[in-house]
């Protein structure tokens, strides 16, 4: 079998698996549905090695193929096929997509075990992984729209999973919104991009025809990958359409983990590298995508400072991490930037479920100020969120470690703007061991809180069923989530999940050790050979001083963590006394919600009042129609009054007409 | 065997005449049972349509000589996908009727059956007067089913509705008899066939007032901001299998006008007037989908979403540019296969709220009805035209279309794309979402009738966005005359 | 001695007894209902009277079809009548309008208080009036035609003798027919004075060569001929005794004058203006196409407020007038061809409208009032279509004739040059849609309960007002017979407006003068 059909058949798994699990959802019991979505992300997974293996054995040259199965829409000069790209970017972000959703779904089992939408959940989960991997296999920019918009449409369904919270469906409603806005701008970029390449839509006709249509840095070029961009970034939360992904925590834990940390949020990052061609054709495209994103690294981390829903500051932390990702694949670091991804994708995809186990324990609960002191109780969650912590901070030898200052070090190697970007970074790094200590010590170290103290007695404390963003009480027999709340320690299938990933985050590095191993590299080479970076990479010394900064400055931040929370407690207070306007600007996350409310959603919701109340009843109804009718009453009036009924009106009357005919006849004569 | 287009005319209007004659128990399924026939003669039509071979299944025969007025028929590119969405929609909607009770229900079968005819009349006539005749024919079965069967103040919206959209058909008259004298060459026989008619194109002048004269009339139909007046009032009236093919398919009659009668016929005028109606087109969009998330009438959130669904298509059809066209045509179809179905939905939603169609009476319905959520869910996301369905590549043809001619336009459309999501999300949450409405039984869709009318639509509609290529590859929006003619024009 | 002479030069006139036998089948026919009425039996007053009338109907019908040729007209006596297509086609709608008016006249009031033999007699007087006029070839014939038409209908309004306001219609229309005539008559003299000649292929002829058209003399005399006419088809703003007299008037003889008289008009205003004055077209053109646009504003903008059905269809008539003007103005055959198509489409949808007015106002408690057709969709279809298809037809919506009629219209304007008339038709109708479905909304529509899905409704008639068992449309099939088969006409020829389309293509082929083919 060819490496396509393997593809295609990655694809075809989970579709299955959505499609029976839709349909069965009256008969299968219990945990069946969880368990065959996870197989069948398994089998997905399966396939794709066996597409890697497939496509390996190819010179390097000759690495990608790509297969049409038929006509999407093929007319008036725009043709589409229904087709996949298999080349290693794609295998390896499908690798990378199937392997960790396999590992969240079986983690879901547990975690949703007493769910009323066990089913639901997972015909969910399993369509968002197709929508993923045919996303990262298309191959063409129409179906990666499709691709694109089935995940957002994924990602929308899973946050409001639980439905009947008003919070959930508002950040659904906003999740959506905002993506669709990504994929008007990437239809747009797909029309530029059709019209002056030569009048194709498939990736290499792209390539081809920008290399002969387009001159460098020229407008139209800039244009498309800027709106590629806007694309790219109303997907993965960046600076400035980042406000829906902190409100999607409303979703279930494991749905957090896998699409707003693991997978669908770094999809903007496999557009810019896929896309990388017309980047490095349109430098100031490229430029401007990596300046957003390092400011949005800094500012997503100064948030992650002041936030105290433990969800939401992981969720910060990603938007940060993602701001890494794509400052290495928009300057030029493509094995950066996937690198990064991957090993983000690891162990962010930990801490969620660290956090998962949390709240499990904390019986729904979010807020670290209410937290303290699970270090005795839940071992093995503080043992790996611990992991999760260290690689998140770049913490030697973690894989965090190698990925970002891979990154870090090639943008300092590569000088001049770049540098500064660099020095954001690192900034940024300093923040990061800082904010992820401060999660560490305030949830797992500290006093006991009475839920932990319950815990190390031995019983699952069982509080009050609220919805944590607003506390309102829930009923949780007509509404979710389930009664019973889950740990790891208690979890088979969660302990599974944690540890392979713990594992994986000590250990991912091993595939990129500067100087000692580049298998990253050879295996991604093939998509970025015409890259014209491909030869500037720094030089392993350079690499080794880029770690070594790296690791002082996590050291830096977790000290600095260890002496806020654990040496002297209450300095962060004394801090806020101090900036007390620093402070309230980080928890407002800077204002963006207010002001997006006051530039768009008001004023909308105003116009379309005004519509109703002012357009239609004054002008459609009143003048249109009502005019009409008033001037015909008008007419039916006179009439009416002409119509008296005495012969000498009716005698004045036809006198008139006469008169006037009389008088036109003679105008007529002479 | 070959295919008789007067077959598929008549057919529902005979059933509809049976029905009248038939025990009032057996009158609604006479109706379903004649509507069943005829797609399935529509169905044999579309097998036997031939890919670019031009009008077919072509009768032609004269009705009234002295007038040159001919009985001609035809199918092409442009209307084969639209008589076999007509045949296919008038199923549900009959079926609906007939499981329910009304009052006079052969005279209600009558009307639909009639009603069927005028508008499938309409798209097969390929003769211009003939064409005015169904179209203004459309009416009359309307007015009876939404003045006698409505809701309170049924006459005055039927009225309303009548008086507006004929005061267009009739001006639609004059223009067409003009065009028709007009453009008879001196001595000789004077013909309303559009065949005929394209080899005669009028003067400039007078070919601005005409177009003028359609436009008003095939815009009142659509409607279009801000000659949908009679839109909300109808909307609110009409009974639902009623108002469900007038949304899914007479709307469609106005800007099949625009491709079938004024592209090829006034071509001049047509370039002339493109940036009008472009303006026309997105100022629809833009309006109609504000309003459209500013309304709790669940019907009204359709009504006006459907004024800006049929701002794109006029937005594709005056593009004039091929890609336009052919995802204009493609979304009459998609557009007519997801508004069904809401339509359908709102039924279900109403019955299980104490037959309110307020969305501030319904909430949380998804709970119990997990097929009726999903079924919505799919037509929800396909209406606000989600990649990866039907409606998404004709929405992309048609911005492809626009950019490629007018940019500026497109990008302004293109927020009404964004606006598509707000309101169609918007109405499935306040349905479907949320804590459960206090007087919201939720109730799954019954396995019998209910989820037999809709699930086949929501399979058509899951088909065709696995393969829109289906259609795609059939339609041919634009007459080659016209194509010509804005070549032409362009130098 | 010159006396001799002058007695030698005298010679019996030229008659052709084909040609002029319908005009004795009426004219006979009146005469025998007259004498046959003098024995009092009720077997006489009842059935022998009315066969009668309808047995000279018949006959005049025969004979006119006898009669029937396309091409030119055919001279009988002398040149003062000629009978060709437009005079028999026309005089044929005569006959029939007058057949319904027997039906609907059998059962009324009128009839038994003025008498069956007289009411009868007077009708055949002005329907051979009318032949007559139809056939009118010189000014002579022309005013005679017109008196006898008019002075029958005088008394006819008022034979109503037991109500006020049939007498005051009768009245009203006597003084106003009268200035209507005076005027005319004036009109008549001036263009002979300007022409010299009073048969109308000789004025024609004369006009442009021996008389200039801007001649003062000749305009004037067109202006007042004008006038006169227009009172008699009820052209605005000459109308105005129109609704007062077709309300007062029994409502039979409303209908008849609504069509027979409105029918008659128009055939002497197309022999006057598109035979004798046709040189003269560019001169009266203008003038003519003001009134019929002021008369088709007027006529429906007037309609909107009657409640009264024969106010109602009394100003719809006029603007129906107006749309007819609109064929005369182009003075083109197929102006001709148009308007005579009308004239019977108009014939149809009247007659089929009256039968219900009159059906109902016997039986309903609020009389000719639009409230008397409430619910009676539901409680007597029989009556309930044909008025329906009657206002469908009248508004103009297709698979109607009305439709076609507006078409043919239309289609004539426009050939001729005066697009901007057709619209005014268009607009014209656009207008009349308020009232005309007002109708059709009352029969229907009656209010009824909303119904909730779910829970079914179970259906009641609604009683109409005034419901009686003679309301019942078995209780009066004549008048149901003669409503449903103008609605069937209305509907057929709709659908299959050719065998129409002949006729008035044959009627187009007379008038020589005509220009266009």
């Amino acid at each position: 079998m060819s490496a396509t059909a393997w593809a295609w058949l990655v694809l075809a798994f989970p579709l299955a698996g959505t499609v029976v699990i839709g349909l069965g959802w009256r008969v299968l019991p219990g945990r069946v549905p969880g368990w065959l979505a996870s197989s069948m992300i398994l089998g997905a997974f399966a396939c794709a090695i066996a597409a890697t293996i497939k496509m390996q054995d190819r010179a390097p040259g000759a690495r990608h193929a790509s297969s049409t199965l038929f006509d999407y829409a093929h007319s008036a000069g725009l043709n589409i096929g229904l087709s996949i790209y298999v080349d290693p970017l794609s295998l390896f972000m499908a690798l990378v997509v199937s392997g960790v959703s396999f590992l969240i779904h079986v983690y879901s089992v547990s975690y949703m075990t007493s769910d009323k939408g066990f089913t639901r959940y997972f015909a969910y989960l399993n369509f968002f992984v197709f929508s993923m991997l045919l996303l990262v296999l298309a191959g063409n920019i129409i179906i990666l729209i499709v691709g694109w918009a089935f995940v957002g449409a994924a990602s929308y369904l899973l946050i409001s999973f639980w439905y009947r919270r008003e919070t959930a469906t508002a950040a659904g409603i906003k999740a959506f919104v905002m993506n669709v806005i990504g994929d008007v701008a990437l239809v747009i970029a797909a029309f530029l991009l059709w019209k002056n390449a030569g009048h194709h839509v498939s990736y290499t006709g792209i390539f081809v025809g920008s290399k002969t249509h387009f001159s460098h840095d020229q407008g139209t070029l800039i244009a498309a990958c800027l709106l590629l961009t806007v694309g790219a970034f109303a997907k993965s939360a960046q600076l400035p359409l980042h406000t829906w992904l902190p409100d999607a925590m409303e979703g279930p834990t494991p749905v957090s983990a896998l699409i707003h940390a693991a997978t669908m949020v770094t999809a903007g990052v496999y557009l810019i590298a896929r896309f990388h061609p017309l980047y490095e054709q349109a430098p100031t495209a490229a430029n401007i995508t990596a300046g957003l994103a390092a400011a949005t690294l800094f500012f997503a981390a100064t948030c992650a400072l002041a936030v105290t829903d433990l969800k939401r500051i992981i969720a910060y932390s990603t938007m940060s991490q993602i701001g890494y990702m794509m400052v290495g694949v928009s300057t030029g670091s493509y094995d950066g930037g996937l690198f990064h991804l991957m090993t983000h994708a690891f162990f962010k995809a930990l801490l969620f479920m660290g956090a998962g186990s949390v709240i499990g324990a904390m019986a729904g609960i979010q807020d670290i100020d209410r937290m303290g002191g699970f270090r005795k109780s839940m071992r093995f969650t503080y043992i790996t969120f611990l992991v999760g912590a260290l690689t998140l901070a770049g913490m030697v030898p973690f894989a965090g470690w190698f990925s970002k200052d891979e990154i870090l070090g090639f943008d300092v190697h590569r000088g001049g703007f770049d540098l500064i970007l660099a020095i954001v970074g690192f900034a940024g790094a300093l923040l990061t061991a800082f904010y992820s200590f401060r999660m560490v010590f305030r949830v797992f170290h500290g006093d006991s809180v009475t839920e932990a103290q319950s815990l190390e007695r031995g019983e699952l404390f069982h509080g009050e069923h609220v919805n944590p963003m607003t506390g309102e009480h829930e009923d949780t027999d007509v509404g979710f989530p389930g009664a019973e709340h889950h740990i790891a320690e208690r979890e088979l299938p969660m302990k599974f999940a944690m540890g392979t990933l713990a594992v994986l985050s000590v250990v991912g590095g091993v595939v990129a050790i500067p100087g000692v191993t580049d298998w990253l590299h050879n295996f991604l080479d093939p998509t970025f050979a015409d890259s014209k970076f491909v030869n500037a990479q720094p030089s392993t010394t350079a690499d080794w001083t880029g770690l070594i900064v790296g690791a002082g400055i996590a050291l830096a931040g977790i000290t600095t963590a260890l002496v806020c929370y654990i040496r002297r407690p209450g300095t962060t207070e004394q801090i806020i006394k101090r900036l007390p306007f620093l402070y309230r600007l980080f928890v407002n996350r800077w204002y963006f919600d207010e002001l997006y409310d006051a530039l768009f959603v008001r004023p909308v919701a105003t116009f379309g009042r005004f519509g109703r109340y002012v357009v239609e009843s004054a002008f459609v109804q009143g003048t249109l129609v009502g005019g009409t009718t008033r001037l015909v009453a008008v007419g039916t009036n006179i009439a009416r009054t002409a119509q008296s009924g005495y012969l000498r009106g009716y005698a004045v009357l036809m006198l008139l007409g006469f008169g006037g005919l009389a008088l036109y006849f003679l105008l007529q004569s002479t | 065997m070959t295919v008789y287009l007067s077959i598929i005319l008549f057919l529902p209007a005979a059933a509809g005449l049976l029905a009248m004659f038939v025990p009032r128990r057996l009158a609604g399924w006479t109706l379903v049972a004649g509507s069943v026939l005829t797609l399935a003669y529509a169905i044999v039509m579309l097998a036997r349509f031939k890919t670019g071979a031009g009008m077919q299944f072509v009768t032609d025969d004269n009705w009234i000589s002295e007038l040159g007025i001919r009985y001609s028929l035809g199918v092409d590119g442009l209307n084969l996908f639209l008589i076999v969405l007509t045949a296919l929609l008038w199923v549900p909607a009959s079926i609906a009727a007939a499981l329910r009770e009304w009052d006079r229900p052969g005279l209600f079968a009558f009307f639909m059956g009639l009603g069927q005819t005028a508008v499938l009349g309409a798209f097969i006539a390929q003769d211009l007067a003939l064409f005015v005749v169904f179209f203004d024919l459309m009416l009359v079965p309307f007015y009876f089913l939404v003045g006698m069967w409505g809701g309170e103040d049924r006459v005055y919206a039927t009225t309303k509705l009548v008086i507006y959209t004929l005061v267009g058909s009739l001006l639609m008259l004059a223009a067409a008899v003009a065009l028709g004298v007009m453009s008879t060459p001196a001595g000789g026989h004077i013909s309303f066939s559009f065949a005929v008619l394209a080899q005669h194109p009028l003067s400039g002048g007078s070919q601005y007032w005409l177009f003028l004269l359609f436009a008003f009339a095939f815009l009142v139909k659509a409607p279009a901001f801000p000659l949908h007046g009679w839109m909300p009032d109808a909307y609110r009236q009409a009974p639902l299998p009623v108002i469900l093919v007038f949304s899914a398919v007479v709307s469609k009659v106005g800007v099949y006008g625009f491709l079938r009668i004024v592209l090829p016929l006034l071509p001049q005028a047509s370039v002339h007037f493109q940036e009008l109606m472009l303006a026309v087109a997105v100022v629809s969009i833009l309006y109609g989908s504000v309003l459209a998330f500013s309304q709790d009438e669940a019907r009204l959130v359709l009504g006006y979403s459907s004024i800006a669904q049929l701002g794109f298509i006029l937005l594709g059809i005056f593009s004039l540019d091929p890609k336009g066209g052919q995802g204009a045509v493609m979304q009459m179809v998609n557009h007519g296969l997801v508004v069904a179905p809401l339509f359908l939905i709102i039924g279900y939603l109403a019955i299980r709220a104490q037959g309110r169609e307020s969305l501030d009476w319904m909430g949380g319905m998804a709970f119990r009805a997990p097929v009726l959520a999903a079924v919505f869910l799919i037509v929800a996301l396909a209406t606000l035209a989600m990649p990866g369905s039907s409606n998404f590549v004709g929405e992309l043809y048609i911005l492809f279309g626009t950019f490629q001619s007018k940019i500026v336009y497109g990008l302004v459309a293109s927020a009404g794309v964004v606006l598509a999501a707000v309101y169609m999300i918007r109405f499935f949450q306040r349905s479907m979402h949320g804590s459960v409405g206090s007087h919201v039984e939720s109730r799954d869709l019954a396995l019998g009738p209910e989820l037999a009318v809709i699930a086949p639509l929501v399979l058509i509609i899951l088909a065709l966005g696995v393969y829109p290529n289906f259609l795609l590859h059939r339609i041919n929006a634009f007459a080659p005359t016209t194509q010509q003619a804005q070549v032409a024009l362009r130098r | 001695m010159t006396a001799l002479h002058l007695i030698a030069a005298v010679k019996a006139p030229v008659i052709d007894y084909k040609g002029i036998s319908p005009l004795f089948a009426i004219a006979g026919g009146a005469v025998i209902v007259l004498m046959a009425a003098l024995f009092r039996g009720r077997f006489v007053q009842r059935v022998l009277v009315p066969f009668l009338t309808v047995a000279a109907l018949g006959a005049a019908i025969g004979l006119t079809i006898w009669n029937w040729h396309s091409g030119d007209s055919r001279p009988i006596v002398e040149g003062a009548l000629a009978i060709d297509p437009l005079a028999l086609g026309l005089s044929l709608l005569f006959y029939v309008a007058g057949l319904a008016t027997v039906a609907f006249a059998w059962r009324s009031v009128a009839l038994r208080e003025s008498g069956t033999g007289e009411f009868f007699a007077l009708m055949l007087g002005s329907i051979a009036g009318m032949t007559i006029l139809a056939a009118a070839e010189n000014l002579v014939t022309l005013f005679v035609g017109i008196e006898l038409l008019s002075i029958p209908l005088y008394v006819l309004c008022a034979s109503e003798v037991r109500k006020e306001a049939s007498l005051e219609s009768g009245l009203k229309y006597l003084v106003i027919g009268s200035v209507g005539s005076a005027t005319l008559l004036y009109g008549l003299a001036f263009i002979y004075g300007a022409t010299g000649s009073t048969g109308f292929a000789a004025i024609s002829a004369a006009i442009g060569k021996g008389v200039d058209i801007t001649d003062p003399l000749l305009l004037t005399g067109i202006a007042l001929a004008t006038a006169g006419l227009a009172f008699k088809a009820s052209v605005a703003p000459f109308h105005a005794w129109t609704p007062d007299v077709y309300e007062g008037a029994p409502t039979p003889v409303t209908a008849f004058m609504a069509v027979a008289t409105k029918t008659a008009a128009f055939a002497i205003i197309l022999r006057l203006f598109d035979e004798a004055l046709v040189t003269a077209q560019v001169q009266w053109a203008p003038a003519l196409a003001a009134l019929a646009v002021i008369t088709i504003i007027v006529g429906n903008v007037g309609a909107i407020a009657q409640d009264s059905l024969k106010r109602m269809l009394a100003w719809s008539g006029v603007a129906q007038a107006g749309y007819m003007l609109a064929g005369v103005v182009v003075g083109t055959r197929l102006g001709l061809q148009a308007t005579a198509f009308y004239l019977a489409v108009y014939l149809f949808m009247n007659m089929a409208a009256f039968g219900v007015v009159i059906a109902r106002e016997r039986v309903s408690e609020h009389g000719d009032r639009l409230k008397s057709l409430e619910g009676l969709g539901s409680a007597s279809p029989l009556l309930a279509w044909p008025m329906t298809i009657a206002m469908l037809s009248l508004a103009g919506f297709p698979a109607t004739a009305g439709f076609m009629g507006k078409f043919y219209l239309i289609s004539a304007t426009v050939d001729g040059n005066w697009a901007w008339l057709g619209v005014m038709i268009v607009v014209g109708s656009m207008l009349s849609l308020v009232y005309y479905l007002r109708v059709i909304a009352v029969m229907w529509m009656n209010p009824l309960k909303i119904e909730l899905p779910g829970l079914p409704r179970r259906r009641e008639v609604q009683p109409v007002a005034g419901w009686s068992p003679e309301a019942d449309p078995k209780a009066q099939p004549e008048v149901v017979l003669v409503t449903l088969l103008m609605a069937t006409a209305t509907i057929f020829f709709g659908i299959v407006p050719s065998p129409l389309f002949h006729l008035a293509h044959d009627v187009g082929t007379s008038l020589r003068a005509l220009f266009g083919t």
